[in-house]
């Protein structure tokens, strides 16, 4: 079946349908990464790169949730008419310029109150996380079975990043290293952005792809023979 | 008139436990067939395996046309509303917005959804749920229904009205396949076909 457009616009406009009636959620994704900036904003830098990886929690628990919350509906949906690639892309068209604004709003404050020495390049790693966060969300959503496991990996990936060495080889290996590696240079006058853009592309590439098997695993429809 | 589903020998087991084995049957268009047994006896398995949902171990499933699937639960977006799930179900099969709506209104309207009420599907009772997923199925005019038991939650009126209906489906050529424990209205379909709880005693034909 070809990807059509139209059905991934509309899957992306029942997501933000969906998603935006959520108020609660809304606030509670603002107000992650919030607190994750505020409560060490007192100690520097660290602040900034707290609130900025801990974005991640936000965008890619929306996305989790959004996957695992119609796994029943999705099925119906290939069963429909709709392919596997269409359900990931409309989330992705969705929650990917979601993310963004979030990102562009919280960066914008961090700005203002920790004086970054490179602001945009604050905006752009932010901005990375939040679209890493996707792809992230959509490949655990596909893989894992429940919301609870699901939501246990998210903890145990970002928690991780936050908390481990960033030359230790376990950080490197993560999803948002690139990203932190952004908004870490964006504290300094210098540092290029070029290899962690490049690599956040890939890694982010490679989660879409595993999302992508998952998926249409978890969603497969046998189409039968036709009678004579 | 010819098959429009015919199944052949499946079989499906999940570890040890037996839940089909050598069912075989056929039903043709415009025939109407109620599927019986009791609680674990594979109903909403055969069904499932008929739509695709689930793969059997073994055996073969062909279809005429386009399978009309309800579940017995209405598997919907909590913040959705109706207009939504009808545009969204409707694009898949190629719908314009204003067909879905179009078509999804008259199916709704036959079993008194309020079109009008635009709540999210978390704010309906079961029965209303059930007259959307119904809906569903029903939207793109599909040539095999397999219905497991769409009418829970229906009140007296809405329930009677869906028999009304599957006379209809039988007028307009459509393969109907419901499961159903109510015994009281068997005799409103073409055949009764019992599957065993015992998949020991499972081999049984078509029976036509």
């Amino acid at each position: 079946m070809s990807l059509s457009i139209r059905r991934v616009a509309i899957m992306a406009e029942m997501h933000g349908r969906d998603l935006t009636r959520r108020h609660a959620a809304i606030a509670l994704l603002i107000a992650l990464p919030l607190s994750f900036y505020f409560a060490s904003v007192g100690s520097g830098a660290s602040a900034v790169l707290a609130g900025g990886v801990g974005m991640s929690f936000s965008v890619s628990g929306a996305t989790l949730f959004s996957v695992l919350s119609s796994k029943e509906v999705d099925q119906r949906l290939v069963l429909g008419g709709y392919g596997p690639l269409e359900l990931l892309l409309g989330r992705l068209l969705f929650l990917g310029p979601f993310g963004l604004v979030i990102a562009l709003a919280f960066s914008a404050a961090m700005s203002v109150i920790s004086h970054p020495a490179r602001p945009l390049v604050l905006a752009l790693g932010v901005a990375v996380v939040a679209l890493q966060s996707v792809p992230f969300g959509l490949a655990v959503g596909a893989a894992l079975p429940r919301e609870l496991e699901g939501t246990l990996v998210l903890i145990g990936v970002i928690g991780l990043q936050l908390s481990a060495s960033p030359d230790s080889l376990i950080a490197k290996a993560l999803p948002f290293y690139s990203a932190r590696q952004i908004i870490a240079s964006s504290l300094e006058q210098q540092g290029s952005i070029a290899w962690p853009l490049f690599r956040t592309a890939i890694y982010g590439l490679v989660l879409l792809v595993i999302a992508r098997i998952f998926v249409a695993r978890r969603v497969d429809v046998t189409q039968h023979s036709p009678l004579d | 008139m010819p098959d429009a589903l015919k199944i052949s020998q499946v079989a499906k087991r999940y570890g040890r436990t037996t839940i089909l084995e050598h069912v075989d049957l056929s039903v043709a268009a415009g025939e109407v067939v109620a599927l019986t047994g009791e609680n674990g006896a594979g109903k909403s398995t055969l069904m499932k395996i008929c739509a695709g949902l689930i793969r059997a171990d073994h055996g073969d499933v062909r279809v005429a046309g386009r399978i009309g699937y309800c579940p017995q639960l209405p598997g919907l977006f909590e913040l959705l509303t109706a207009d939504d799930h009808l545009v969204m179900f409707g694009r898949g099969a190629g719908l314009s917005r204003a067909d879905s709506l179009r078509r999804g209104y008259e199916v709704l309207e036959e079993f008194g959804f309020p079109v009008a009420d635009r709540a999210v599907t978390r704010d309906l009772s079961g029965g209303t749920r059930q007259k959307l997923n119904l809906a569903l199925a029903l939207l793109t005019d599909p040539g095999v229904l397999l219905l497991d038991e769409p009418y829970q939650g229906f009140d007296r009126g809405t329930y009677v009205n869906f028999w009304d209906h599957c006379d209809r489906w039988r007028a307009d050529g459509k393969a109907v396949v419901v499961v159903t424990h109510m015994l009281a209205e068997l005799e409103r379909v073409d055949r009764v076909i019992e599957l065993p709880a015992h998949p020991s005693r499972s081999h049984y034909g078509s029976g036509r």
